[in-house]
């Protein structure tokens, strides 16, 4: 690097210049935002040579991950030179399609190999992984401070986030209770919100949505006001992915339940309550008059295409899947806003259930202070505000970066109402299912039920009372219940 | 005498057109698909008038991806290699294994031979994820784990019960005189089988190879499994298109029709080859 450039950045790191005057300097010695942001990051790197850790310490070694293909991944790949040069390691990595990337995580996890060190993981996975004994408690490296460098700052954490990966392996049992194992770090993660098209909400007259009886009338009027779309994108595969996102977000905004833990630590089914009756009727409704036509096919790819392609005025989904749909060869790039969304009107703020992806170690890994280095370094804040402000590390963990002004005002400016729908709901988010080991069987049976109910092949209070006696039963069977 | 009206004929040919249409459609659909951008292909109504571009090819040719979140690395080249590599390879092994055993199958009997051919034939009824956990196992602890070798192995289970079953009914059709005139006239067991049966058999050892190769293109557990990524074949490799970012449509299709095009041009040969070692045949019924 040219010494005058670098004078610059050091100068940036230190305070004495702003962001905004460091980038017009190295705009006018020739240098591309695109590079220059780079070299901040490096700039960043060289600073937390400094804090007296020895990040050199596994000099020489190679850690290998199993990594999902996503733009997280792509974030840190961009920025993985930086550290190999604070640490003199080598990190190799197998990317694998989403579609499979589980299979390969878990194929590999069963199987007890070594080959990967570390890899992507869902919060939700680890209930499985983590009682198995295929992946590590994190806390032992955390709070070591001979293994985990001083800036690390894990309470900069998004709190319902980290407690969200913590789990003490009693079915039931609370998430982020005091006796529990850190069996992922947060990376990345998801709120389920709104994002609208506020061209054909105009074109239908009516205002943005806050509240579950709202949106049932707005999809309709939408649906009603503009030619060829459907009202509102929601999952709906026979998977328990359709529960997770906006459902059970709604659903746990009037303080319900998936089950009831009993002082006795047992389980049972909590989903036939009157008030979640009430809400099932409303959901199902609102599917019925203004959802997708082949509604019960619809996943992630699908209520993101249609909304980014114009097909439909709003999902009820990840914020994360519209702001992608807001760029890139969309037909609705730039026409796409965000707005928090309260389904209960007597609710305070919203409480959207999250999706998390995380970096777990491997229990079989031969070198696991090694790949602690790389896990720290991560999930620091250096490369968190790095992928947040020059990639698409979307949503960042951790409170340092959404408190980056330069990153608040990228994303204000691209993403009308996403920081403010994302000040608003971080408060309240948090995985709202209860951690237990039949967490997928019983939740993909809710979706099933819940099919059946917007096909009217069974009425909602019939439906919920024959999946509520259904899950009792299975939890019985696995000795939970 | 042709007593074929011509409105029968004109009816026919409609008849069959519309079949032709009503199966090729969905390929048709996709090599059109190939040649749009993602958001002419999901517009509004859908239109088959668009302006054509390469760029999904392109794409996958040169190993960048253009999306949403910005340029992403694709190995979309090297994912076809490797299965070219791997069916191709997987059936010659399986082809070298497979035809004496079937001979042998087809023309000895000796105690236990149905026995040995059905236990063949139930590899083919294993769940693959059963086989596989505890193969990943074993691979590792003798060195077999993420190489092209191991997974030619591991892909006999899917190719040498075809090659061999089918074989088998092809050599027990021919009829055992003409061999045992052949042997008489002072010829070994060796050349018997390599002038006189292999000939014979050779349309079905062709059918048996290009079906042979046609599952192996199409297999991805068995990859997904025992090897890394650089190792995967095109069936893992296409679902990179889609994204959580989004589904890249045009490269979707692009990818297909360049998938497709290997298996179409084994086909093609093989039917030539087929038709010729068919009327080429010594027997009559």
């Amino acid at each position: 690097m040219y010494d005058k450039e670098k004078q610059l950045i050091d100068a940036y790191m230190r305070g004495t210049v702003s962001r905004r005057s460091m980038i017009k300097g190295l705009g006018a010695m020739g240098m591309t935002a695109a590079t220059a942001s780079v070299l901040v990051n490096a700039a960043a790197t060289r600073a937390l040579a400094q804090s007296g850790f020895d990040w050199q310490k596994h000099s020489g070694t190679t850690v290998k991950l199993l990594l999902n293909k996503h733009p997280y991944t792509d974030a840190m790949i961009a920025n993985l030179d930086n550290f190999k040069a604070l640490t003199g390691m080598d990190v190799v990595y197998d990317v694998f399609p989403e579609d499979v990337y589980f299979d390969k995580v878990t194929a590999a996890l069963s199987s007890g190999s070594s080959e990967y060190d570390a890899f992507m993981t869902g919060a939700y996975m680890t209930w499985t992984y983590g009682p198995a004994g295929w992946i590590d408690d994190l806390n032992e490296y955390i709070f070591d401070d001979a293994k985990t460098n001083p800036d690390y700052n894990w309470g900069d954490m998004l709190e319902g986030v980290r407690k969200s990966c913590a789990w003490n392996g009693q079915p039931g049992g609370e998430l982020g209770s005091d006796d529990a194992k850190q069996w992922c770090i947060p990376w990345g993660y998801e709120q389920n919100n709104l994002t609208y098209n506020g061209a054909m909400l105009a074109n239908a007259g009516v205002a943005v949505p806050t509240n579950i009886d709202e949106l049932v009338e707005a999809a309709a009027a939408a649906q009603a006001g503009n030619e060829g779309i459907y009202g509102i994108g929601v999952r709906g595969s026979r998977s328990w992915a359709t529960i997770h996102p906006g459902f059970l977000s709604g659903y746990s905004n009037f303080d319900q339940k998936d089950l009831n833990v009993s002082d006795d630590g047992k389980l049972s089914a909590a989903m036939n309550t009157e008030v979640s009756k009430e809400f099932h009727r409303k959901w199902v409704k609102m599917i019925q008059d203004s959802g997708a036509p082949d509604w019960s096919t619809h996943t992630w790819y699908q209520v993101g295409t249609d909304v980014g392609a114009g097909k439909s005025a709003m999902i009820y989904d990840a914020d994360i899947l519209g702001y992608f749909m807001n760029g890139g060869g969309n037909a609705m790039a730039g026409e796409l806003a965000y707005a928090p969304f309260a389904a209960n009107p007597a609710a305070s703020a919203p409480t959207p259930n999250i999706w998390i992806w995380s970096l777990s170690m491997s229990t079989f890994s031969r070198q696991k202070d090694a790949t602690w280095y790389f896990l720290q370094w991560a999930s620091g804040p250096e490369h968190g505000l790095f992928g947040a402000s020059q990639m698409d590390f979307v949503n960042p963990v951790r409170s340092s970066v959404w408190e980056d002004a330069g990153f608040r005002k990228r994303l204000s400016d691209a993403y009308p109402g996403y920081v403010e729908m994302h000040d608003v709901s971080a408060p309240g988010a948090s995985i709202k299912f209860t951690a237990q080991p039949l967490f997928f069987d019983l939740t993909t049976e809710w979706a099933a039920t819940l099919q059946k109910m917007v096909a009217n092949q069974v009425p909602v209070d019939e439906g919920l009372d024959e999946l509520a006696e259904s899950v009792d039963a299975q939890l019985k069977d696995a000795g939970l219940g | 005498m042709d007593q074929t009206s011509t409105l029968e004929k004109v009816l026919r040919r409609v008849a069959i057109s519309l079949v032709i249409l009503f199966f090729m459609f969905p390929i048709f659909w996709i090599v059109l698909m190939s040649f749009q951008t993602n958001e002419t292909i999901l517009r509004v109504p859908p239109s088959v008038i668009f302006e054509p571009t390469l760029s999904n090819y392109v794409a996958l040719v040169t190993g960048k991806l253009e999306t949403q979140a910005g340029t992403l690395e694709i190995n979309f080249m090297s994912n076809l290699w490797n299965s070219l590599f791997l069916s191709a390879g997987s059936v010659a092994v399986g082809l070298i294994l497979g035809i004496p055993a079937a001979y042998a199958f087809g023309r000895i009997k000796f105690r236990g031979s149905e026995d040995i051919a059905f236990t063949l034939l139930s590899f083919r009824f294993a769940p693959p994820l059963l086989v596989l956990l505890p193969l990943t196992i074993y691979f590792q602890k003798i060195g077999l784990a993420d190489t092209y070798f191991g997974l030619i192995w591991v892909y006999q289970l899917i190719v040498l019960p075809l090659i061999l079953w089918i074989v088998r009914g092809y050599f027990e059709d021919i009829p055992a005189d003409i061999e045992y005139a052949y042997r008489i006239a002072g010829h070994s067991w060796f050349s018997t089988f390599r002038t006189v049966a292999l000939p014979l058999a050779m349309p079905g050892i062709a059918a048996a190879g290009l079906l042979a190769f046609i599952f192996a293109w199409n297999n991805f557990i068995f990859a997904l499994v025992l090897a890394s990524a650089d190792k995967q074949p095109v069936t893992v490799g296409a679902l990179a298109f889609v994204t959580a970012s989004g589904i890249q449509y045009g490269q979707v299709a692009a990818g297909i029709v360049l998938s497709i095009l290997p298996t179409l041009a084994l086909a093609l040969y093989a039917q030539r080859y087929l038709v010729e070692g068919l009327s080429l045949g010594a027997v009559k019924g």
